[in-house]
């Protein structure tokens, strides 16, 4: 697990950079190291490593979970442009720091071996999210945001600490071998009912992660109030971990109590769907839209969970990775427009503050269309296939009705995503030129770029995953 | 080993006399003790000098800042009483291990002076 | 190996840096680059052709798809037929190219004509390297795509893109039953593989295997400009001249008959079909021709001529004379090609005047373009030893033992195709110049650029019948003996012909016969066809292109455009609005409902949570606790 050492030191190194370097130049050295770690990441494929005492694995799977994640990571910091020009109240080296850390919990999340670990994980990237979320210190719904994160997060997490001592003392262990072990060797009628509500507020700590409903309250309020950069990480490094997390405590640990705790994760499942596609419908504010919007794909993700087919976890895998480009590049976007528009505008993070973007920056709205057809699952985007496989996954397992309510949610879907790309296209706006710094568009375009070849090409990564 | 309900018997007990004395107390107390209430005595926050102002007034982070740091930099030491104690089964691998722990936090100490954190003027 | 994936990479580099740089290169720095790739594409398909061993080659280029029992594949398929095709695409393509560095010269989209051009040639690859019927399809699209692109290229008049959006969906009805028949081949054999699937019906294998046949034919008759789907050929002339030469002439509109010939073990396989391709090509040839012989527009006349000719093709295939119909096809692209940029050497001295009663007397001054297109309409004459001559015989040949009737009727159309060429020839070329002073003052032979092209198009259009010379004249017949490997067993049989047989004689007479009439109408006598208003009787039918454009207009476009008003006004009205509608009020009113939820209120957000989570662990541990 080199990448969660390299990371640890790199995040060390980035807060004493902060005394001598600058701003942009921090945010070039940020991208180097995530690139390192990345590359740390990949030295390790096919072999299978145990780290810290057995409490950690890593495997394939693991390690193309690590690699979406740290591509999130890498994404938002080119995004970033440095923290912008407002050099007073941004600390870059800070805001830097707690990046890299936080990617260090999303790595401890993917590949923990030991329930302390996966703890010890979610906590180093939430604490992380709290402080980010807070970061915009003069605005007020940032303040909120993270109060109000802090506290629902804080209460869930008791959730899954209950979880965990339940599951502890039902099965006398915290190794995901020794549980499995001591449950197979025990008869199903001895197993103590507590196991069950381990299991139950397990998931249930881990669903709030993700925003599923109804532990949600908390996304469309934090989404809003932070900073849009933490907004964006929070959504794509979170989201991939979490279910990353998910999969192996449900499906790979538990996945023989299925019946147990299948029939909970259905309804919260049909619950996320149409509660985040159908708030979403009637958002005037586009970064509401795409907090409900990341609720919703959280609901396509859990369909995948239910089915517990082999395929799962390269499910999740693609559906991660065509989730992340979308969500950053139309994150990014929306980013950039609000900062253009704010003194222009009442409210610059509304849709009607996108009118008339494609006039004069033709290749930001392009980029937000990709990214919306994307989210939208439209074919040709690397989000059709993601929700192809999803349904693929559910017809295979005979799941009707759940495919039918998340066909028609979808197509609610492509109402609330289209009404970006009206904005985008056919209303009229003063929209001047954008500038914005290479690293942007770079980034940008090889998220849209990205989105485009895994829409055309799916078997490119399929056949990896 | 195996425990009757009845090995708890002894616990229940104590429970029950410490429950007991408080409730005793304060029932006692009420009856015996005398009341004279004056205006001054009723304040919420009554001390003998008249109260001034909101008691909810912005303090200066670096209250929050030292203290929080006083608590970070005094737990630490909680890990060393057991290494201490073990230092010798551990041996070198538990030396560098500390090692590499008391550098991090010395990476911490050197960048919150370099921050100026604990600059009280400034 | 990898020089096969360079064939179509290389075009695809060229459109991408063309594409992308349009505007900020000069325009002889963008005419290097679109020409470069077709030209490179052309020396590595000539090395493949001569280093070629016999052996069908299937490079992989990725598994596209593969979902659980569905696998596509994207691979390229080197055998006699694609190498040929690849050498005429890329050959033709890339004289094509040199030509339209000067014909394009003074346009302002030079450099996004390039693009498009070189996004042609990497469909049009695509389409005959693609080892299946979905790499096939991709291509297929592909083309029909650039062609809507180049016909509109003059975007800024309605008319030209009317013409563009014509095409375009006539292409797509034709597309529809293509794609319908590479469905039931994936319902049929699982894969659209052509070895899987030809070997699977050469197993005997398949049902429906006619239904299969007609709905890819369909496509054809789209693509390849066949009644009823051909009207948009003669309206894809608003595009520059050289499109027409490539897209309209040489390559794209012989994308059917190479898919048929592509398919022939199908196609053999369900003779009612290969009997209906037969007479559905006689008629367009017929059509064509006939409607070709009043026309004064000189794209016009050679883009019936064009309709005309495909249908030939289809005549032989429908014939099974597939060697005779490929035969066509190579020559066709070298003459036709050749008259099509003649006629735009003509037009680019004229000024951009079309008309060619308002031409005559080029000779002198246009004496390249003069004897070119001289030795291009021989060609398509089909007098000997032009090339034309050997390709149209050998499929009248094969018809005459195949159908005797058909034969006799593809001899008129042969001779209505001598006439009209001529007298477009004629017209164009000789008598009294007609055009106004301006256009006098400017005639001009035309640069080195564009002659070069012409030069080398009419010397394989006269010596172009020695690729399949027939035994009975001391050929080798190259081709037949090239292609037979991939042609069903005994397709190919010499066939005897007597020099002194009706069967020689009557094509013979079709070529000369009319040639000289023409000679004799319009060069001796000196006779200019008439004004539009003075044309009448059933020349003005001909003329009009026997009203089968408004023909269509009143059959299908009025009563889809009434269907269509009666829905807007009913259908609309009742379905989307009252139902469409009043579902999306229903959500967003829900919405609006289930956004109070969303209060800010961390108390309730909390309460939810515990209340959620109470319900489920009473729910999970029902059985402990009742």
């Amino acid at each position: 697990m080199t990448p969660v050492i390299a990371l640890s030191l790199f995040g060390i190194i980035n807060l004493f950079l902060g005394f001598t370097f600058k701003r942009q130049s921090l945010q070039v050295v940020t991208l180097l190291f995530i690139i390192c770690s990345m590359a740390l990441t990949a030295m390790d494929w096919n072999h299978e490593y145990l780290w810290f005492g057995d409490m950690m694995k890593t495997n394939n799977l693991s390690i193309n979970f690590s690699l979406i994640i740290q591509l999130a990571g890498l994404l938002v910091v080119a995004f970033s442009n440095g923290f912008g020009k407002d050099e007073v109240y941004t600390q870059p080296a800070e805001y830097y720091a707690i990046l890299l850390f936080s990617l260090v919990g999303a790595l401890l999340m993917v590949s923990f071996q030991n329930l302390i670990m996966l703890f010890v994980g979610l906590e180093i990237l939430s604490v992380a999210m709290y402080v980010l979320t807070g970061s915009d210190k003069r605005n007020l719904r940032s303040n909120e945001a993270a109060l109000k994160y802090f506290l629902m997060g804080s209460f869930a997490t008791g959730f899954l600490l209950f979880g965990i001592a339940l599951v502890y003392g039902s099965t006398r262990s915290l190794y995901i071998s020794g549980i499995l072990y001591n449950l197979s060797h025990t008869a199903p009628e001895s197993l103590p009912s507590f196991l069950y509500a381990g299991i139950i507020l397990m998931g249930i700590g881990l669903l709030f992660k993700i925003s599923a409903a109804p532990f949600h309250f908390w996304t469309p309020d934090v989404y809003e109030g932070a900073p849009t950069i933490f907004t964006m990480f929070m959504s794509t490094v979170v989201k991939t971990a979490g279910f990353a997390a998910i999969y192996h405590i449900l499906d790979v640990t538990f996945g023989g109590f299925q019946k147990n705790w299948i029939i909970t994760v259905y309804f919260i499942t049909i619950i996320t769907l149409i509660l985040g596609n159908i708030s979403a419908a009637y958002q005037q504010s586009a970064k509401r839209m795409l907090a409900f919007s990341s609720i919703s794909h959280a609901g396509y993700m859990l369909l995948t969970v239910c089915a517990n087919q082999p395929s799962t976890s390269s499910n999740i895998l693609y559906y991660s990775l065509a989730y992340t480009l979308a969500t950053a590049v139309s994150f990014a976007v929306l980013m950039v427009v609000a900062e253009y528009q704010t003194g222009r505008t009442e409210k610059p993070e509304n849709f009607d503050a996108l009118n008339g973007l494609a006039k004069n920056n033709p290749s930001l709205a392009f980029a937000f269309t990709v990214a919306l057809l994307s989210l939208a699952g439209i074919p040709l985007t690397a989000g059709f296939w993601g929700k192809f496989f999803v349904f693929t996954d559910m017809f295979n397992k005979n799941l009707t009705y759940p495919i039918i309510i998340a066909v028609l949610m979808s197509a609610v879907g492509i109402y609330y995503y289209f009404k970006g790309i009206i904005s985008v296209y056919f209303n009229s706006g003063e929209i001047e030129k954008i500038e914005t710094s290479f690293l942007f568009k770079i980034a940008l375009w090889s998220a849209c770029i990205g989105t485009l070849v895994l829409g055309i090409y799916p078997t490119l990564l399929k056949s990896i995953f | 080993m195996n425990y009757q309900p009845s090995d708890f018997l002894p616990i229940f007990v104590q429970l029950a006399a410490a429950m007991g004395f408080i409730v005793f107390t304060m029932i006692v107390t009420h009856i015996l003790g005398p009341r004279r209430s004056t205006k001054l005595k009723d304040e919420a926050f009554e001390c003998g000098i008249e109260s001034q102002g909101d008691a909810r007034t912005p303090i200066s982070i670096k209250y929050f800042l030292v203290a929080i740091l006083f608590v970070l930099f005094d737990i630490e030491i909680v890990f060393m009483y057991p290494w201490a104690v073990n230092f010798k089964q551990l041996s070198w691998t538990g030396f560098w291990e500390m090692a590499v722990f008391m550098g991090l936090l010395l990476a911490g100490f050197v960048y919150v002076i370099k921050k100026g954190i604990l600059k009280w003027e400034k | 190996m990898s020089s096969i994936l360079f064939i179509p990479l290389l075009p695809l580099i060229g459109f991408l840096i063309n594409g992308l740089s349009f505007p900020k290169l000069s325009n002889p720095v963008a005419g290097i680059i679109g020409t470069i790739p077709p030209l490179a594409a052309f020396a590595l398909s000539l090395q493949l052709f001569l280093q070629f061993d016999g052996n069908t080659q299937i490079v992989p280029l990725l598994d596209w798809i593969s979902v659980g029992e569905l696998s596509i594949p994207i691979a390229f398929q080197i055998d006699q037929l694609s190498l040929l095709m690849l050498l005429i695409i890329t050959g033709v393509g890339t004289l094509i190219h040199v030509y339209s560095s000067a014909y394009m010269s003074h346009d302002e989209g030079f450099g996004k004509f390039f693009a498009f051009l070189n996004l042609f040639v990497f469909f049009m690859l695509l389409l005959v390297m693609g080892s299946g019927f979905v790499t096939l399809f991709i291509g297929w699209e592909g083309v029909g795509l650039c062609s809507y692109l180049l016909i509109g290229f003059w975007n800024k008049k309605n008319s030209y893109g009317d013409a563009a959006r014509k095409a375009f969906i006539m292409n797509r009805i034709g597309d529809l039953g293509f794609l319908i028949g590479i469905f039931l081949l994936f319902q049929e054999f699982g894969t659209a593989t052509y070895q899987e699937v030809f070997e699977a019906i050469k197993a005997g294998n398949g049902s429906n295997l006619g239904l299969i046949a007609f709905c890819l034919f369909i496509g054809a008759m789209g693509k390849s400009a066949q009644i009823p789907l051909f009207t948009w050929l003669p309206d894809a002339m608003a595009g520059p001249t050289p499109v027409s030469a490539l897209i309209h002439a040489a390559t794209m509109v012989t994308a059917g008959i190479y898919m048929v010939i592509r398919a022939n073990v199908l196609f053999e396989m369900s003779p009612e079909v290969l009997h209906f391709v037969g007479w559905i090509g006689l008629a367009t040839a017929l059509l064509g021709a006939a409607i070709g012989l009043f026309q004064n527009d000189i794209k016009k006349v050679l883009a019936y001529s064009t309709v005309s000719q495909l249908g030939y093709m289809f005549m032989g295939l429908g014939a099974s004379a597939y060697t005779a119909s490929f035969f066509h096809v190579m020559t066709h692209a070298f003459f036709k090609a050749l008259l099509f940029l003649g006629a735009g050497s003509v037009i680019h001295a004229m000024s951009d005047e079309q008309d060619i009663r308002k031409m005559g007397g080029l000779k002198s001054q246009l004496p390249i373009t003069y004897i070119t297109f001289l030795l291009g309409t021989i060609a398509i004459a089909g007098i000997p030893p032009f090339a034309g001559f050997f390709s149209k015989d050998e499929i009248l040949a094969h018809l005459y033992h195949h159908d005797i009737v058909m034969w006799a009727l593809a001899i008129v159309g042969s001779a209505l195709t001598s006439f009209y060429m001529f007298r477009v020839f004629i017209v164009t070329f000789h008598g009294d110049f007609r055009g106004t002073q301006h256009q006098a003052d400017h005639l001009h032979e035309s640069p080195i650029a564009m002659t070069l092209p012409l030069i080398v198009l009419a010397v394989l259009s006269v010596i172009g019948g020695i690729i399949n010379l027939p035994a009975f004249v001391g050929g080798n017949e190259f081709l037949a003996h090239w292609l037979n490997p991939i042609l069903p067993e005994g397709s190919h049989e010499a066939l005897e012909v007597h020099f002194a047989s009706l069967e020689f004689l009557a094509p013979l007479a079709a070529a000369f016969i009319p040639a000289i009439f023409a000679i004799q109408l319009y060069g001796s006598k000196k006779a200019v066809p008439a004004a539009d208003a003075e044309i009448s009787g059933i020349q003005k039918i001909i003329y009009d292109k026997f009203y089968i454009d408004e023909a269509y207009n009143f059959l299908f476009v009025k009563p889809i455009q009434f269907l269509s008003q009666f829905f807007y006004s009913f259908i609309d009205f009742l379905i989307i609005d009252l139902l469409v509608e009043s579902t999306g009020k229903f959500v967003k009113s829900s919405s609006n409902e289930l956004r109070k939820l969303q209060s800010g209120n961390i108390g309730f957000y909390i309460f939810m949570m515990v209340a959620a989570i109470a319900i489920i662990l009473a729910w999970t541990l029902k059985s402990w606790i009742f």
